[in-house]
């Protein structure tokens, strides 16, 4: 199929988008045209202005609206708490349930040699010399729990061995709502290994 | 587990083949290509979903057709019909249990355990490290998620560390030396974990093998698998695996590979004390294959409480009548198998007596 080249242009970066074939990128260049001139300019502002209006935050490189995150400026926020993460989008979901009060630290990615990915690429250093500028008691470990995950974890645990910070891990097993019987046998044993005393402590 | 009956549409050769199986030996007879193979990897694939052979799913289904199907009465406690479904247009295989679309393969493995004999297992005896690494590794897997888990993660953690021994090699830089600490703990804490699962199941899997070796080949001769590792040489903690690390360090940068770890395990086998891989004749090589599938069975069968089915793959043209027939006949008593064969007239016995039952395959159809 031959196009003619603006249209052609809008489908190819349509297309370029995850989840977004050829087929829904058509559709939506062509919804688009149809749309309103308005409207269509209203839509490549936002765009524009997602770009030039949301930055990273300067202290934890959440996504922010000027220097620092809603969470860095927030004034409720224990501060002596860091909680560190993989990517922005964690960052949502722990909000989400209104339950953690402290600061984040975004690394944006994790240790994984095989895609060339090291210490210096991420932002390992930063919450290295967050944690002895500010006044931090407590770091929360919450990456996921996978090869890389895991490694990330203990490459920090080892650079704050100095330190006299309190380090945490978040917890790994059955979920809320969940049934034992139904959890699958590797959750169950990881749970069963990962378990906390509740009496006598 | 009874396989009951089976059918084949479109499945290689088979277009479309209808079995009623007896619940003991079923004998496959054929000449070379005519498709008893195809049937014992229709088995297997309805108890892993995948083929024993590497084969993709456009190769299992037959020449120029939309794709294939085949299903199964299966008997464990309950009745119920499996099917896998592939079609070439959808590039997809779908597995269904009683019409319901399983897609967790770990609902699957373990459920329906299943132990295949072929004559591809000489690699075991006879090849490199890895094959007999696969066998411990599948034996524990389908017996442990947990431990199926840790190895996945580990050797991840072993590519991911090679990379960065590799990129240090090039530019040592002092914050890789930095990292490369975070994986060896990460290696020796995975490592340690799956060394600890290897060592503690061979020595209860050693019984099954002595076991296998007096009832089925009924030989005076003592089998054992020794383990041969770090961990069994000094290695036996984090922090004694650590410091090997710490020791070898530039020798794994020099090399740019992981020199240690259970990727690193050898199981040796040994038959009165002499080990197998030197000394054993070819008989001695094919009684121990025999010998390591009838401990599976049967370490499979205590560990899940479930009854594997047996898959012989064209066994007995490579032993003796007279062995093969005490086979026949000690499997006939402990479950269901099937058993492919070129030339039955040594067999002949062995159908009419005991409910067993004999198919002739010839080009993808029964013949009656």
């Amino acid at each position: 199929m031959s196009l003619i080249e603006p249209l052609e242009a809008v489908i190819e970066e349509f297309s370029k988008f995850p989840g977004i074939g050829k087929k829904t990128a058509y559709r939506l260049a062509i919804y688009l045209l149809r749309r309103p001139a308005k409207d269509v300019t209203r839509f490549t502002d936002s765009v524009t202005s997602l770009k030039q209006k949301v930055t990273f935050c300067k202290r934890c490189f959440n996504l922010a609206e000027g220097d620092y995150c809603m969470v860095c400026s927030g004034l409720k926020r224990d501060g002596s708490k860091i909680c560190v993460v993989e990517d922005i989008t964690d960052v949502m979901a722990i909000e989400r349930t209104h339950e953690y009060d402290g600061l984040y630290h975004v690394l944006g990615g994790v240790l994984s040699p095989l895609s060339g990915v090291g210490p210096e690429d991420i932002k390992l250093y930063e919450l290295f010399n967050r944690i002895r500028e500010e006044n931090v008691k407590e770091v929360i470990l919450a990456l996921n729990p996978d090869t890389e995950g895991d490694t990330t974890s203990m490459y920090i645990v080892r650079n704050l061995k100095e330190t006299d910070v309190r380090i945490s891990r978040i917890a790994r097993g059955i979920p809320i709502g969940g049934d034992i019987e139904f959890s699958d046998d590797a959750t169950i044993s990881r749970a069963l290994k990962g378990r906390i005393t509740i009496s006598n402590e | 587990m009874i396989v009951n009956s089976l059918r084949l549409k479109n499945f290689r050769i088979h277009k479309n083949s209808i079995f009623n199986f007896s619940e003991k030996l079923n004998f496959i007879v054929g000449g070379n290509g005519q498709g008893k193979t195809t049937i014992l990897e229709s088995i297997y694939l309805i108890c892993t979903t995948k083929s024993f052979k590497s084969s993709s799913d456009s190769e299992l289904a037959g020449f120029e057709s939309e794709g294939y199907e085949v299903s199964a009465t299966v008997s464990e406690k309950t009745e119920s019909d499996v099917k896998v479904i592939y079609l070439r247009d959808e590039k997809k295989k779908r597995y269904l249990r009683d019409s319901k679309n399983i897609t967790r393969i770990s609902d699957i493995i373990g459920k329906f355990p299943v132990v295949l004999l072929t004559p591809a297992d000489s690699e075991i005896t006879h090849g490199y490290a890895t094959e007999r690494r696969r066998l411990i590794d599948s034996i524990i897997s389908q017996s442990s998620e947990l431990y199926f888990e840790i190895l996945m993660d580990y050797s991840k953690t072993v590519k991911q560390r090679a990379a960065l021994l590799n990129m240090i090699r090039e530019k040592r830089l002092s914050y890789l030396f930095d990292e490369l600490d975070a994986w060896d703990e990460k290696l020796v804490k995975e490592g340690m974990e799956l060394m600890k699962y290897r060592e503690k199941f061979l020595t209860g899997f050693n019984e099954y093998v002595t076991d296998a070796f007096r009832q089925v080949v009924e030989l005076k001769e003592t089998p054992v698998i020794r383990y041969d590792s770090i961990y069994v040489n000094g290695y036996d903690t984090p922090e004694k695996f650590s410091e090997l690390l710490k020791k070898n360090r530039d020798k794994e940068i020099y090399r740019g590979v992981n020199l240690y770890g259970p990727h690193r395990d050898e199981f040796l086998f040994y038959l009165n004390d002499k080990l197998l891989k030197s000394y054993g004749s070819q008989g001695q090589h094919k009684t121990f294959q025999v010998a390591l599938r009838f401990a599976q069975f049967f370490y499979l069968k205590q560990i899940l409480n479930r009854t594997p089915v047996f898959l012989l793959d064209d066994v007995f043209g490579e032993l003796d009548q007279n062995r093969s027939v005490k086979i026949s006949s000690f499997l006939s008593e402990i479950g269901q198998a099937f058993i492919t064969l070129t030339d039955f007239s040594n067999y002949q016995s062995l159908v009419s007596d005991t409910g067993n039952s004999c198919f002739n395959i010839e080009e993808g159809k029964i013949r009656a």
